[in-house]
């Protein structure tokens, strides 16, 4: 598994497109935080928080990538290399899976890392009151877990759909358009949804009734792996 | 050195209604390169992607030694397969292609500029796919199908985009995998790309197998009419007509001649001597294995 999680790390870093939405969500997080910063003309504890929180932001762009990453073999074809080498599909999109994993780590850390470089020397600056460094660590697991798992079902998706273009957009549908939709005709699901979770994970929002983080990560990761098995049952019984 | 037998037994696959391969049962053997030829649709691609573990049965069975493709552990040690129509991500160069297949199958990345060489591209490998022409994608693949150094080749329709230097590259390539000892079953829908490679031919049409054996067998069973040229072609007609099993009827294409079946250059000659009748030609073409490849199939098709 370990070979296969490397050949499809390679796999996605040899492609413009994933260094694309890298960047595009690292970049996403520092304009957010460089906006933050600039306009907090108090910075609370709880300010530095949220604007370290924002890291979780990149959560957003990691789940595209790993939907546009799960599809992006069936659009190019390139699915039948994949299992011409790794003929069990389970394997095949575990692999996947968890190479998509691995990836939205890594970008999360980044986005977190480097709005840390920015932001924390400004905010000290201005004479912000910073929290405990703990509390730091945690957003920046939190936000780090989220941006990784986030990329995981996302790739689920993208296997299970085979179509990137329905995969952002069932995934973009799914947070901008059903989530809050949810959230306002039956709160108690509120907690439950992607953006709930996603809050809960990165401590975005500390205030509403949100699941612990440790508690929202099971849960995502739960929906992403039912996901990528779900698309694993169905590649299985396809033809290619 | 590991061989590799490709083996097809009462394989079916039926798309809805239609049906694309009708118990097809063959065997491809190490150190022979066997053609799998048919007319465009008649269910070679569909053979292969189901050897190749890509397409699902009906009914039937495809081994590689004797596994199911999907069971096999390392593959691309046993089987090198090129699809028709050679599939790549366009931003990914053909190089880093080679890196993803060589890391998921745990081969050494040695290995890539290896097979490059071999396909003749490492002077290309660096380059964007979408930078590559037809022939060169081709070439990617086949390298791809190299990589582990397999036992056996399954190649459908490599020779589709090569220009006439590619596919006489091909040929000579075809040729050395046979020679090494590699059961090499390529499909191809035109005879004439692969005649002078293959050591056998599996003829299909509609899904079933019409005619299977050495290129020798498969022209010697469909023996060319005699042709003859005669001011006189009612009398010569008339005369050969008389003999047992021999038929004569004119070719409407040329004054003048007649085409004979059932007899030999010297009793058509013979009978002409006999009857009086001047002759000014006589021959037998030779019976291209194109025209033998079109007469199996054709008959099929025409019961459509």
């Amino acid at each position: 598994m370990t070979r296969l999680v490397g050949a499809e790390l390679l796999k996605l870093t040899t492609t413009r497109t994933f260094w694309g939405m890298a960047a595009a969500a690292v970049g996403l997080v520092l304009l957010i935080v460089v906006l933050s910063v600039a306009l907090d003309t108090d910075p609370t504890e709880d300010n530095v928080r949220t604007i370290m929180a924002t890291a979780g932001f990149s959560g957003v762009l990691t789940l595209v990538l790993g939907g546009v990453v799960g599809a992006g073999d069936y659009r190019h074809g390139t699915i039948a290399w994949t299992l011409l080498i790794t003929p069990n599909r389970l394997r095949a999109t575990a692999g996947q899976f968890v190479a998509c994993g691995v990836a939205g780590l890594a970008i999360g850390a980044a986005a977190y890392a480097l709005a840390a470089v920015i932001a924390l020397p400004w905010l000290a600056g201005k004479d912000a009151t910073f929290p405990p460094a703990g509390d730091l660590l945690e957003v920046f697991l939190g936000c780090v877990l989220y941006a990784g798992l986030a990329a995981m079902l996302g790739a689920g998706l993208g296997a299970l759909l085979r179509n990137q273009v329905a995969a952002i957009v069932v995934v973009l549908v799914q947070i901008f358009v059903v989530d809050p939709s949810l959230a306002g005709l039956v709160p108690d699901i509120a907690p439950f949804t992607l953006t709930g979770l996603g809050a809960a994970m990165s401590g975005v929002d500390s205030d509403g009734d949100l699941l612990p983080a440790g508690v929202a990560a099971l849960v995502w990761a739960g929906y992403a792996v039912l996901l990528a098995v779900l698309a694993a049952i169905h590649t299985a019984r396809r033809d290619i | 050195m590991v061989t590799s037998v490709l083996e097809v037994r009462e394989l079916s696959k039926r798309f809805g209604t239609n049906v694309a391969v009708d118990g097809l049962t063959f065997t491809a053997r190490p150190g022979k390169v066997v053609g799998f030829l048919g007319p465009n649709g008649a269910g070679k691609t569909t053979t292969l992607r189901m050897l190749l573990g890509l397409t699902l049965p009906t009914s039937g069975t495809t081994t590689v030694n004797g596994r199911p493709y999907r069971e096999l552990h390392d593959p691309v040690e046993q089987v090198g397969a090129v699809l028709e129509g050679p599939q790549f991500h366009p931003g990914r160069t053909g190089r880093n292609h080679l890196r993803v297949l060589a890391a998921a199958a745990g081969l050494p990345r040695s290995r890539v500029d290896e097979v490059l060489r071999l396909v003749e591209l490492d002077g290309a490998g660096r380059k964007r796919v979408k930078g590559y022409s037809l022939g060169m994608r081709q070439r990617l693949s086949l390298a791809s199908a190299l990589l582990g150094d397999p036992r056996a080749l399954v190649l459908d329709e490599p020779a589709n985009g090569l220009d006439p230097q590619g596919i006489r590259w091909l040929r000579d390539f075809l040729r050395a995998q046979g020679a090494d000892g590699r059961a090499v079953l390529v499909s191809s829908h035109v005879l004439a790309e692969i005649s002078q490679t293959v050591d056998e031919v599996l003829v299909i049409s509609r899904g079933r197998l019409v005619a299977q054996g050495s290129l020798d067998e498969l022209t010697r069973g469909a023996e060319a009419p005699v042709w003859v040229r005669s001011p006189d072609t009612e009398r010569l007609r008339a005369a050969l007509s008389a003999r047992d099993g021999v038929t004569a009827e004119p070719v409407h294409s040329g004054e003048g001649w007649l085409a004979v079946r059932g007899a030999s250059l010297e009793e058509v000659g013979t009978t002409a001597a006999e009857s009086g009748a001047v002759v000014y030609e006589l021959y037998r073409p030779a019976q291209s294995l194109e025209a033998v490849f079109l007469e199996l199939t054709g008959a099929t098709e025409a019961g459509r």
